[in-house]
């Protein structure tokens, strides 16, 4: 069975972040590290490997150079190789973009599964699991809060507000996974010193045979603003504080 | 005259012919372990200062006054009566034999009298002590819980046939004319010489021969058993005793050392052993360790997760280690695989049994015993032979994180938290300058100026911590601390986002790689920095920057708080001038008192506050009970047993103080949950209050119940 | 004028729609005529409500591949009518269904997309999409340079208004392909059902504290549980206390949460169980302390004592419950 894990690199905190001139992140200076939620989906990629022999994990990245970085760590944590797509055409590529030169480079691997985290930290990228299914022409579970993986299909448990619901696809599929998932145990010594010998192949978009590359979104302005989270009211009356919370449960849709 | 004497020689050939081949095999087995730190065989000078004090003079012993004395009586008595066993094997030779020069004089036969009646007097205490705490009466609470019984009395009652056989020998060479001393010396062989008088010189003659062989025969018998019991402490104590760290086995952990080299963990090398997976990954140090230990209960008497019904009981930890090893050493000592497996079966099962694993798998030490573990120290403060019970479980911890990945799943988020976000709660670097803000000064951050080295004005770099930057109750004694120093006039700098967690928590659950990382980070950090002098308010972050960061080669001067505050006010910079007027009990961290030495500097300060008393608890400073949070405790649930923070809490609530201090957070933050635990249940009153010594020390300095800007709680 | 094709969220039982449509509605009328794409029956009572905030044309379409494989029936329509109609722009609101399907959509359609819009409106060279980047603290203006763009809207950041239109209902007529069923639901849980979801999956966990001060009030966290079909939990203290299960403690040594909402009851928000609950997307707290530190993680806090506040919301969610309906300050805001 052939895991392909979409792992992306993130920065480690979302403080002091700026834009550059082309409006978009200066992500290639900053320190960084895997995103979260594809830690997620290395583990979950892991805990299948770990009760099949036949497993073969391959974890996927595009970005900067620095972002070997997230493929040394999913190597780390249980991925058996690695892809980066390396090309000074992929700056600034939108969600779209993404996912065309992954589900480039995940065609070109071959595979019965895709897993992903479900959102990276970063930005709105939630929706490259979901475009590179379509893309590849598979079904796609997205928001996976549980994994199970059968002999030739895959299940997944979600839970969107109103209870957890069951739903399963034939392989080969794509499924993106929420940090509900279960929690990635840190590796072991072992597992540490293993990754070391485990290869990282870098491909260029020539590679992928894809000639003409760019996003479908520019971003016109960025402007910062003043952040306010929180809204704190004071309950001298109950009723009217009851109201206001059900009015805000109601306008999150959770009424 | 020949007959005893071919005797008493074929009798000592036996002896020595089987405790010698026990001698050999465990000095084959102990060969079997891994090489120890280097360490262990320098600085002589404090090892035989230790075998002063502590075997010749039973320091650790004489903690216990009662079994102390009857313990330094036996001992003594042992010494001096090898005299006699000297005399007993001339008498074979010649019955008018003594030992040349002394071998007349009065003093002598006093004090091997002596001897004899203080070893006996001994024995009818160890054996009331043995009756009054058996086991069937008082349970898990006897010290002798789990210990071999048996072979405990049977090594009194041979003590006992040693001491009268020897009395009946002395008195009949008295009766025969064969006795070395003049008259009016050796007061109790006259004694007994005097009730054999009436049989005649003939049986005299007799008794005298037979007792002496007798008396041969009991040592000889003993010196067997005790190389094949946990008497082996006769010899091995005094030889652990020069071997364990010094000046004691607490304070820093020793790094991961595999065939007795620090394991480089940035390129470990591929036989590197990590930790302890199975018996023969201990040292030779720890098999002296195991071979050394008396099964006394000092340790346990002491244990916090013992006393709580918890699983472990370093005593018997120690003991389970020792019977596996001995149990499996036929298999370790076999010269090869054919050997091996013509073993007897129950030699392969014992060799086959994984060293942690739960009862059911047949492990040596359960996973909860192992995890019990709050790292306090009180064992290793207590054992009177130095066993260092701490750093075996860590080892063993070692190896169950770092090979096996197997450890309290709860912890995998403290370590995951550390790793991310360098802090245990996963708040990130850009939380750690909250608690400053609405402090009436500023706070000047390291860097904030664009500086690089500390400036020359700054004395102090305070080390905030993750939780004096993080926990709410922390950061009460965090601004306390920084309001204090200003109020002082000390010049102090914080690194602010520059710092990360020391790493405590991981190197005590025995994730040595990730400690490694984040040290490494620090000690670049605090030497980059230029920093000096440290200042912390955590225990924790005492011992590790000042004790185990100087194996990764950052050396600083570290104080906490505690110490420097009271320093400022017997300088006369800070005045505690205003009455506080409460009762008020000080819990002693771990980390802080029994590890690092930390006693008086807390007393001082709340002593120079008026109004104010202190009550000590019954454990305090040396025996202080750990608050529960210590050896990564903090970051595991305690489904086991009762709760350790309840129990001291307790102990802190029975002295009727309303307020307990302390100077850790981890220690506030548990002793807190447990004062709160107990008011819901309406043990405690509701003006109890848990807080840092700094906090008692501002509302004295300062004229407010509540220093301004201090969070209200 | 080319239209703007919104996707309809519908509510359950009775079938209606969701107030998140409705503020859908009001930014695409700022791109041009919308068309409403009602899956589901076309009931005279939700016609009427598109009607009333702008919606052109009504879409409708009733099948039971849209009831039973949501995301790629939905997909299949959404692309049918984008290449029937060729509008300015499709809007579907950002919850986990919605994010879905424009990704899919905008991946077929060859589309750009822009994900999170918190507010839209027409440039001079087509729609343009505000996002909120980087935790709030910049507002990044995009648009789609290739195909019909996709959005996705975050409803709650958008109030709607009304503007009335008389709405022509058109039938679409649609054979969905078999690839819209390579997904299936095997089971289905039934909000309300006896037991409540898994504390480490649930979408909605509400939780107490010290502050409900005793095990009886603890009953007011299991019935706001229920109310919003979540799952009960408990600080730290809150177990300690033996006022809940240790299974249903949060906390740092406890269960980590990942919900959708988070809704604290007298708990205080020390670090050990912000660590367990930091990751909650929207948290609402109430607690009487105004500097309790949960409200510095809180996106809605109301200072308040819980024995009063929460009996007067469970009131006032079953009265919700009873009369579905967008209330009357929305609809003039």
């Amino acid at each position: 069975m052939k895991i392909v894990v979409l792992v992306k690199h993130v920065p480690f905190t979302l403080r002091n972040l700026t834009f550059g001139a082309d409006h978009t992140l200066d992500r290639a200076e900053r320190p960084g590290q895997l995103n979260e939620a594809d830690e997620y989906a290395v583990d979950q990629a892991f805990r299948i490997a770990r009760r099949r022999r036949d497993v073969q994990i391959t974890a996927v990245t595009m970005g900067p150079p620095a972002a070997v970085g997230a493929l040394r760590k999913a190597l780390v944590l249980g991925a058996d190789d690695a892809v980066h797509v390396l090309d000074d055409r992929l700056h600034g590529s939108d969600a779209l973009a993404t996912a065309q030169v992954l589900a480039a480079a995940v065609d070109r691997l071959g595979f019965d599964l895709v897993l992903s985290g479900s959102a990276s930290s970063d930005s709105g990228m939630s929706a490259v699991p979901a475009m590179v299914a379509e893309l590849l022409g598979v079904p796609v579970l997205c928001f996976a809060d549980i994994l199970r993986v059968r002999e030739h299909k895959v299940e997944i448990g979600r839970d969107d507000g109103a209870g957890l619901r069951t739903y399963a696809a034939e392989l080969p599929a794509v499924v993106a996974v929420t940090e509900r998932c279960g929690e990635p145990r840190l590796p072991t010594l072992t597992a540490t010193l293993d990754a070391h010998y485990k290869l990282i192949h870098t491909w260029s978009l020539a590679d992928l045979g894809i000639a003409g590359h760019g996003g479908a979104t520019v971003v016109r302005a960025v402007t910062a603003q003043p952040v306010d989270r929180t809204h704190v009211v004071l309950a001298d009356d109950p009723t009217v504080a009851a109201i206001r919370v059900a009015d805000f449960l109601a306008l999150h849709q959770f009424l | 005259m020949t007959v005893r004497l071919v005797l008493g020689l074929a009798l000592t050939a036996v002896a020595f012919g089987l405790a010698g081949r026990r001698i050999l095999t465990l000095l084959r087995l102990a060969r079997a372990g891994q090489r120890a730190e280097p360490e262990r065989t320098t600085h002589l000078g404090p090892r035989l200062w230790a075998i002063v004090t502590e075997v010749l003079g039973q320091r650790k012993l004489l903690k216990w006054s009662g079994p102390g004395l009857a313990h330094f009586a036996v001992f003594w008595g042992f010494l001096i009566l090898g005299a006699t066993i000297v005399e007993g094997y001339g008498a074979l030779f010649d019955p008018d034999f003594h030992i040349p020069l002394i071998g007349t004089q009065a003093w002598l036969g006093f004090l091997e009298d002596l001897s004899i009646v203080a070893v006996l007097v001994s024995l009818v205490a160890f054996a009331a002590i043995r009756l009054r705490h058996r086991p069937e009466h008082e349970g898990r609470r006897s010290r002798f819980f789990g210990s071999h019984l048996g072979a405990a009395w049977l090594v009194l009652f041979m003590i006992f046939n040693v001491m009268w056989t020897l009395l009946l020998c002395r008195g009949a060479q008295i009766n025969t004319g064969n006795f070395p001393f003049p008259e009016g010396a050796a007061f109790a062989s006259e004694a007994v010489a005097r009730m054999l008088e009436p049989a005649g010189h003939a049986a005299n003659e007799v008794l005298e021969t037979v007792s002496l062989l007798a008396t041969l025969g009991v040592v000889l018998g003993f010196l067997v058993l005790v190389v094949h019991s946990k008497h082996l402490h006769i010899g091995l104590a005094p030889l652990n005793v020069l071997f364990s760290r010094r000046p004691r086995g607490l304070g820093p952990l020793l790094p991961v050392h595999s065939g007795g080299v620090p394991v480089n963990f940035e390129d470990p090398d591929e036989d590197d052993k990590i930790g302890r997976g199975a018996i023969e990954d201990f040292t030779w140090k720890g098999m002296l360790d195991f071979g050394s230990c008396t099964e006394c209960g000092r340790c346990q008497s002491q244990c916090p997760a013992w006393h709580t019904d918890k699983p472990l009981n370093p005593k018997l930890v120690i003991m389970s280690l020792r019977d596996h090893a001995l149990a499996k050493a036929p298999y370790l000592l076999a010269s090869s695989d054919d050997e091996r497996a013509k073993l007897p079966r129950d030699v392969l099962a014992e060799a086959a049994r994984p060293l942690v694993a739960p009862e059911a798998s047949g492990g040596v030490i359960d996973p909860d015993v192992l995890w019990s573990c709050v790292t306090c120290g009180a064992c290793v403060e207590q054992c009177p032979v130095d066993i260092e019970h701490v750093d075996h479980i860590v080892d063993m911890r070692r190896y169950q994180v770092l090979i096996e990945a197997q450890f309290p799943k709860e912890a995998n988020v403290m370590l995951r938290n550390l790793e991310r976000a360098g802090d245990p709660w996963g708040r990130g670097a850009k939380a750690r300058l909250e608690w400053t803000a609405g402090l009436p000064f500023e706070v000047r951050v390291f860097g904030a100026g664009g500086e690089e080295r500390l400036p020359d004005d700054v004395e102090y770099l305070f080390w905030v911590g993750c939780a004096g930057a993080l926990d709410d109750n922390a950061k009460r004694t965090t601004r306390a601390v920084a309001q204090l120093l200003h109020e002082a006039g000390v010049e102090f700098m914080v690194l602010g986002s520059g710092e990360t967690c020391t790493g405590d928590a991981a190197r005590r659950l025995g994730q040595e790689m990730l400690f490694q990382e984040l040290a490494t980070q620090n000690v670049e950090t605090l030497t980059g920095a230029g920093a000096r002098k440290i200042v912390v308010t955590c225990a924790h972050c005492f011992n590790t920057i000042g004790n185990e960061y100087r194996q990764l080669g950052g050396d600083f001067e570290v104080v906490h708080h505690t110490q420097l505050l009271s320093r400022l006010v017997a300088d006369g910079r800070l005045r505690p001038a205003h009455p506080v007027d409460t009762t008020v009990t000080y819990h002693d961290p771990c980390y802080l008192g029994r590890h690092n030495r930390v006693f008086e500097p807390p007393r001082e300060l709340l002593g120079s506050v008026p109004g104010l008393r202190l009550t000590e608890m019954p454990r305090s400073r040396e025996t202080s009970f750990c608050c529960g949070a210590g050896g990564a405790r903090m970051w595991m649930e305690e489904p086991l047993g009762t709760r350790i923070n309840e129990t001291r809490t307790d102990q802190a609530l029975d002295t009727g103080a309303s307020v307990v201090a302390a100077a850790c957070p981890f220690c506030i933050s548990m002793l807190t949950d447990g004062v709160a635990t107990r008011k819901e249940q309406g043990k405690a009153a509701d003006d109890v209050r848990v807080t840092d010594v700094s906090e008692l020390l501002l509302r004295s300095v300062r004229a407010e119940n509540e220093a301004p800007g201090t969070l209200r709680q | 004028m080319r239209p703007v094709l919104v996707l309809v969220d519908r509510t359950a039982t009775p079938p209606g729609v969701c107030r998140s449509t409705c503020a859908l509605l009001t930014l695409a009328r700022r791109l041009g005529p919308p068309m409403a794409v009602l899956c589901g029956p076309s009931d005279a009572a939700s016609v009427a409500l598109l009607g009333r905030f702008g919606a052109a044309t009504i879409a409708t379409i009733a099948r039971g591949e849209l009831d039973q494989h949501p995301a790629a029936a939905r997909v299949e329509l959404l692309s049918h009518l984008a290449r029937r109609t060729t509008p300015a722009a499709v809007l579907v609101a950002s919850h986990r269904l919605g994010q879905e399907i424009a990704a899919r959509l905008a991946a077929r359609l060859g589309s750009g997309l822009v994900s999170d819009a918190v507010d839209l409106r027409m440039g001079a060279d087509g729609p343009v999409a505000v996002q909120s980047a980087l935790l709030g603290a910049y507002r990044v203006e995009s648009s789609v340079t290739r195909g019909i763009p996709v959005f996705t809207v975050r409803a709650d950041a958008v109030a709607p208004t009304a503007a009335p239109m008389e709405p022509d209902v058109q039938r679409v007529h649609l054979n969905f392909p078999s690839a819209v069923r390579a997904v299936r639901r095997i089971t289905r849980r039934p909000a309300g059902s006896e037991l409540p979801p898994e504390l480490a999956t649930a979408a909605v966990v509400v939780a107490g504290g010290r502050g409900l001060g005793s095990r009886q009030s603890f009953g007011l966290v299991d019935a706001l549980a229920k109310a919003l079909h979540g799952t009960p939990g408990g600080s730290h203290t809150a177990t300690e206390l033996g006022w809940c299960p240790r299974r249903e403690q949060i906390d740092q040594v406890g269960t980590i949460v990942h919900p959708r909402l988070y809704l604290a009851l007298g708990i205080s928000g020390s670090v050990r169980h912000r660590a367990a609950m930091r990751h909650a997307e929207t948290i609402v707290a109430i607690d009487r302390n105004p500097r309790a530190p949960i409200f510095d993680v809180a996106d809605l806090g109301v200072v308040g004592d819980v024995h009063r506040v929460v009996p007067e919301l469970l009131a006032e969610i079953s009265r919700r419950k009873a009369y579905p309906m967008i209330s009357h300050n929305e609809e003039t805001t």
